[in-house]
C-alpha cells in the first residue's frame, strides 16, 4: 500500500514521505525544526544509523534544518 | 596525535612561554574551559603565583559546575582566582539575543574585567581564544579587540586539539572535558535570555548528566519543549523507548513540558542555522 499525504496545495509533505518508508509519525513543523511525534516501535526503529539518516535527509528536502523526535505519550 | 602534530604542539607551548614571559604579568578572562585552563596553568608555571590573575566573570549565563570545576584546577595548580559579577542580562541588547548577543556579554566582561585587573598592577589581559577560532563566527571577538584583550594562544597557532594534547601531557583535567559554551546559546536567536530560562536549561542538563552521559550535551530551549542533543554515540543508546521515556520523565521533572531528541546529535552552533523558532 502506498501512503501518500499532501498539502492542500498538492505538495507531498514529509510526514507522507517518512510514511512511505514506513515511518508513521505525526509532523510538528516549528519554523526550521520538526517535530515528529512517534510510538514507541518508530522511537526503537530510529535506532538504526542508516534509517535515521533517510529521516534526516527526508528532513533537509522538505526544508528543515533540524529534526527531533518526541515519543507519544499513550 | 601523530609525533609530526606532537612536536608542533611542544614548539607552539615554546612560543607561549616566550610570549608570557614578554608580557611577565598577565591577568586571565578565566572560564576553566579547555582553552582558559592550560593557558592559566602555563602562565603560572612560566611567571610564577603572583604575577598570574585568572578572573572569572559570574553571572546567570555561566553553569555552577563550570565554576566549581574552575576554582578546582585553579586551586591544584596553585593559581590565584579572583571573580568579577557581570550583568549583562539586564542590557537590553543582549536579553534580546541577537546573533550578535555574544558582543554584547563580552562588552561586559571585559568592561568590567578589565579595570579589575588594573587596579591590581596587571595591565596585560588575555582570553583563552585558540586558532581554531579564527574561523568561526564570532562577535565576542570584537568586543575583546576593542577593549585590548590578548590572544595568546592564537597569536602562537595552538589549535584545539593540540591544548587538548598539552593539557593533558601537564596534567590539566580539563584535557578531555567537552566544549561549554555560555548557557544563553541554547536558547535560538531572538529568543529572549531570562534568568528563569537559563536556570532551567542548567538545571535540565545537570539532571540529564545524573543519567550517566559524560560526552557532549546540549538542552536547546524552544519554548515549552526542550530539543536534547546527544553525542552520535549517546543518541544510539538512548533510542530504545524504555531509556527515551527515562530520558523524557527526567526533563519533564526538571520543569519542561515536552522533551524530544534531535536526530542529528550533538552540532555545536547548532541553534546559528535556526532562526526564529522560539517565541521572543
Amino acid at each position: 500500500m502506498s501512503i501518500r499525504r499532501e498539502t492542500a496545495g498538492g505538495e507531498p509533505t514529509l510526514e507522507g514521505a517518512l510514511a512511505e518508508r514506513g515511518l508513521v509519525v505525526r509532523v510538528e513543523p516549528r519554523a526550521g525544526l520538526a517535530v515528529l511525534i512517534a510510538d514507541e516501535a518508530t522511537v526503537a526503529r530510529l535506532g538504526d544509523t542508516e534509517l535515521r539518516r533517510t529521516a534526516l535527509a527526508l528532513a533537509r528536502e522538505h526544508g528543515f534544518t533540524h529534526v527531533a523526535i518526541e515519543l507519544r505519550t499513550r | 596525535m601523530h609525533a609530526n602534530d606532537d612536536a608542533q604542539a611542544a614548539e607552539k607551548e615554546v612560543l607561549l612561554i616566550q610570549w608570557l614571559r614578554g608580557a611577565a604579568r598577565v591577568a586571565i578572562g578565566y572560564s576553566g574551559g579547555v582553552d582558559s585552563a592550560y593557558l592559566a596553568v602555563v602562565a603560572r608555571n612560566t611567571l610564577g603565583m603572583h604575577h598570574v590573575l585568572a578572573v572569572i566573570g559570574r553571572s546567570a549565563s555561566y553553569p555552577a559546575e563550570q565554576w566549581a570545576a574552575a576554582r578546582q584546577v585553579a586551586e591544584s595548580f596553585g593559581i590565584l582566582v579572583a571573580e568579577v559579577d557581570t550583568d549583562e542580562l539586564n542590557d537590553p541588547k543582549y536579553a534580546a539575543n541577537p546573533s550578535n548577543r555574544c558582543y554584547f556579554c563580552k562588552s561586559e566582561l571585559w568592561s568590567r574585567l578589565v579595570p579589575f585587573a588594573s587596579r591590581f598592577g596587571f595591565q596585560t589581559v588575555v582570553d583563552g581564544t585558540n586558532a581554531d577560532d579564527l574561523g568561526d563566527y564570532r562577535p565576542g571577538a570584537q568586543a575583546a579587540r576593542e577593549q585590548g584583550i590578548r590572544s595568546p594562544l592564537a597569536d602562537c597557532g595552538f589549535t584545539k586539539s593540540q591544548i587538548r594534547h598539552r593539557s593533558r601531557l601537564l596534567g590539566i583535567p580539563t584535557w578531555s572535558q567537552p566544549s561549554s559554551p555560555c548557557l544563553s546559546s541554547r536558547l535560538p536567536y531572538g529568543t529572549r535570555v531570562t534568568t528563569e530560562r537559563l536556570a532551567l536549561i542548567e538545571e535540565t542538563e545537570r539532571a540529564i548528566r545524573r543519567l550517566g552521559i559524560v560526552d557532549d550535551l546540549r538542552v536547546r530551549y524552544h519554548d515549552d519543549l526542550a530539543r536534547v542533543e546527544l553525542s552520535c554515540d549517546e543518541l544510539a543508546h538512548w533510542l530504545v523507548p524504555e531509556r527515551f521515556a527515562r530520558l523524557r520523565d527526567v526533563v519533564i521533572a526538571a520543569g519542561f513540558p515536552r522533551m524530544a531528541l534531535d536526530l542529528r546529535g550533538f552540532r555545536s552552533g547548532s541553534l546559528n542555522v535556526l532562526h526564529g523558532v522560539g517565541a521572543a
